[in-house]
């Protein structure tokens, strides 16, 4: 039996294993994809400093330090139950039973998507696919592209897809609907990337903020041009809708419609834009499900992105032994994910070896690099992540007591 | 074309028309919705769409997001065959 | 034209080993050590991997990590993998997950 078993290859997983190993605990890590570091893999921008932050080679740092830490890694493995026994955890897994005493969830976030007409069609690709596609498998996921739904996200991976040579031919959103809710609608849709201004090197969001420092919202959709704003000389549309996704084996274009500031269809605006690969970005979502199997109690939270598991600031959730990390609690960034997994580490560590009150110190500090990483964010997916944690702090804290 | 025609859950090929009439007709929550129409209750196990389906049923039944999750998870959260679940066969996820 | 990123501007340049061959529904096509499944067929230009067991409608990759399935394939053995989680080796027969109907790319 191993002392703790984590679930999730990722920036939060690698970061608690390296903790928790170098405080002496057997640690073993499993993940589904053939490689380890998690959704690190595809990141790929520019820091306001110039600097590349590169997924890859961050992950190339994390898997080493976890080697020369212990730490076993076995990648390719699924999981498809978890019981709890009296010893241990027993994880059933594609490659048999694990069994530890200590259990830590670092599955990450899966992406929601927005079900639109055609989006079955081969060619038809969540925005993350197209991510790991052209970033950590090196293949154009397409060589003309159109992108669905204007958010972080979706910016961020248009700007990667063309450092990979892919004609992104513009961003647009989701039609009005009630699936598409916020993404559809082009006040909300500006309203939310207003909000990415301080993001120095977009000189499209610098624009916007110019503008949203003046106007509000409503006011600047309405002014926003049809054309869209150009980012990385790609067109950004918050004012043009895909009616439906074209092709018949595969997919060939999006009918597009221009809207107005609120969403609604101008008529004879439709339009066909032609593309072979149209990527959907619908935005992150945690991925509770093995938690939500092991019978962890969840509060759902807005402003982080879906259901979390209830978990304090040490990462405990309200099953003993059972922790989590990373964007299981909250979509938040990388480097978030890779603190939180660190205290994560070292609260198991203390826990599995009845050191109680000694690794006090080291947890108080982690957990005060992880606010002040949430504080220094370049990307606040979402406005009040800080408060919007202290509530589920002290909801744990007081179903607990 | 019908935009009621759009296939929500991908797995089962099930409609936004057919999910909208369901709730419509039965007044029914999302767990009602997965269990009547098979949405988010394919091969992938509801991972992919089981948040729309809660979201077009609340949004029908003007409710706000419940702190249960409404889809529950029941293992095996991946496919596996038979064997596998004896513990005779490994990685086979048909 | 190439599907593969040879050259990037911040990533640098692949380099490439010897490809090798696999199969996919009984025609041959080349990978590269590293490549899953559906990263070497996309490379290739197949778009579609299997049909929709009832409609028979193609679909191909959508996830890319393991979370939708339906990339999933059918290797020599029977066994289903996805082709997003799974790397694809030398002489490696792929095929196209059987459908009720059939017909279609």
């Amino acid at each position: 039996m191993r002392d703790l078993l984590i679930v999730g290859a990722g920036p939060a997983g690698l970061s608690a294993a390296i903790e928790a190993a170098e405080q002496g605990l057997n640690v073993h890590v499993i993940d589904e994809f053939p490689r380890v570091g998690g959704r690190l893999l595809g990141q790929l921008h520019q820091e306001p400093n110039g600097e590349w932050w590169n997924g890859i080679s961050e992950s190339d740092k994390l898997y080493s330090r976890a080697l020369t830490a212990g730490v076993d890694i076995q990648c390719e493995t699924s999981v498809y139950d978890i019981e709890k026994r009296e010893a241990g955890w027993h994880v059933h897994t594609s490659n048999g039973i694990l069994k530890s005493k200590a259990l830590l969830l670092a599955t990450g976030a899966s992406e929601t998507p927005i079900p639109i007409t055609g989006w079955t069609l081969p060619g038809v690709i969540s925005i993350g696919a197209a991510q790991v596609m052209g970033n950590v498998y090196r293949v154009k996921p397409g060589q003309s592209c159109v992108i669905i739904g204007a958010n972080v996200l979706s910016m961020a991976i248009a700007n990667e897809l063309r450092l990979c040579g892919v004609d992104v031919k513009e961003i647009i959103i989701p039609k009005s609907s009630l699936i598409s809710k916020e993404a559809g609608h082009p006040i909300s849709v500006l309203k939310s990337l207003m909000k990415l201004t301080h993001l120095a090197p977009n000189a499209m969001l610098r624009q916007l903020g110019k503008v949203g420092r003046f106007f509000p919202p409503a006011l600047a959709a309405k002014c926003y041009p049809a054309v869209g704003i150009k980012m990385f000389g790609i067109p950004i549309k918050v004012k043009t809708a895909a009616l439906e996704i074209l092709g018949d084996k595969q997919v060939t274009g999006v009918r597009t419609t221009k809207v107005t500031a609120s969403g609604t269809p101008i008529p004879g605006t439709e339009k066909t834009v032609e593309a072979d690969v149209v990527c959907i970005s619908g935005g992150l979502m945690p991925m509770a499900e093995l938690a939500s199997i092991v019978g962890c109690s969840f509060q759902y939270v807005t402003e982080l992105g879906g259901h979390i598991p209830v978990h304090s600031e040490q990462m405990q959730t309200n099953i003993p032994h059972l922790y989590v990390a990373g964007n299981i609690t909250g979509i938040e960034s990388a480097k978030v994910a890779m603190a939180q997994g660190k205290v994560a580490g070292l609260t198991i560590a203390a826990e599995i070896n009845n050191r109680s009150g000694k690794l006090d110190d080291l947890i108080d500090q982690a957990i005060h690099s992880v606010r002040k990483t949430r504080a220094e964010a370049l990307i606040q997916f979402q406005p009040n992540i800080p408060k919007t944690r202290e509530e589920l702090y002290k909801y744990y804290e007081r179903n607990q007591a | 074309m019908d935009e009621m025609n759009t296939i929500v859950c991908r797995c089962e090929e099930v409609t936004l028309k057919l999910i909208k009439d369901t709730i419509y007709r039965y007044r029914c929550s999302s767990r009602e919705v997965k269990l009547r129409t098979r949405a988010a209750m394919g091969y992938c196990g509801g991972r992919t769409c089981r948040c729309v389906i809660d979201q077009i049923t609340k949004g029908m039944n003007q409710e706000t997001m419940k702190n249960d999750i409404q889809l529950s998870y029941r293992p095996p959260v991946r496919p596996v065959t038979f064997g596998a679940l004896g513990g005779s066969v490994h990685d086979n996820e048909s | 034209m190439t599907m593969r990123v040879e050259h990037h501007p911040v990533l640098g340049s692949l380099e490439r080993k010897q490809p090798f061959t696999f199969y996919f529904n009984g025609e041959a096509y080349e990978a590269f050590e590293g490549d899953s499944i559906a990263s070497a067929m996309l490379a290739a230009g197949v778009r579609t991997l299997r049909q929709h067991e009832m409609s028979g409608t193609s679909r191909g990759i959508y996830c890319n990590i393991g979370h939708c399935f339906e990339c999933r394939v059918q290797l020599e053995d029977s066994k289903v993998v996805r082709a997003c989680l799974t790397l694809v080796k030398e002489g490696m027969d792929i095929h196209s997950v059987a459908g009720y109907k059939k017909g279609g790319e």
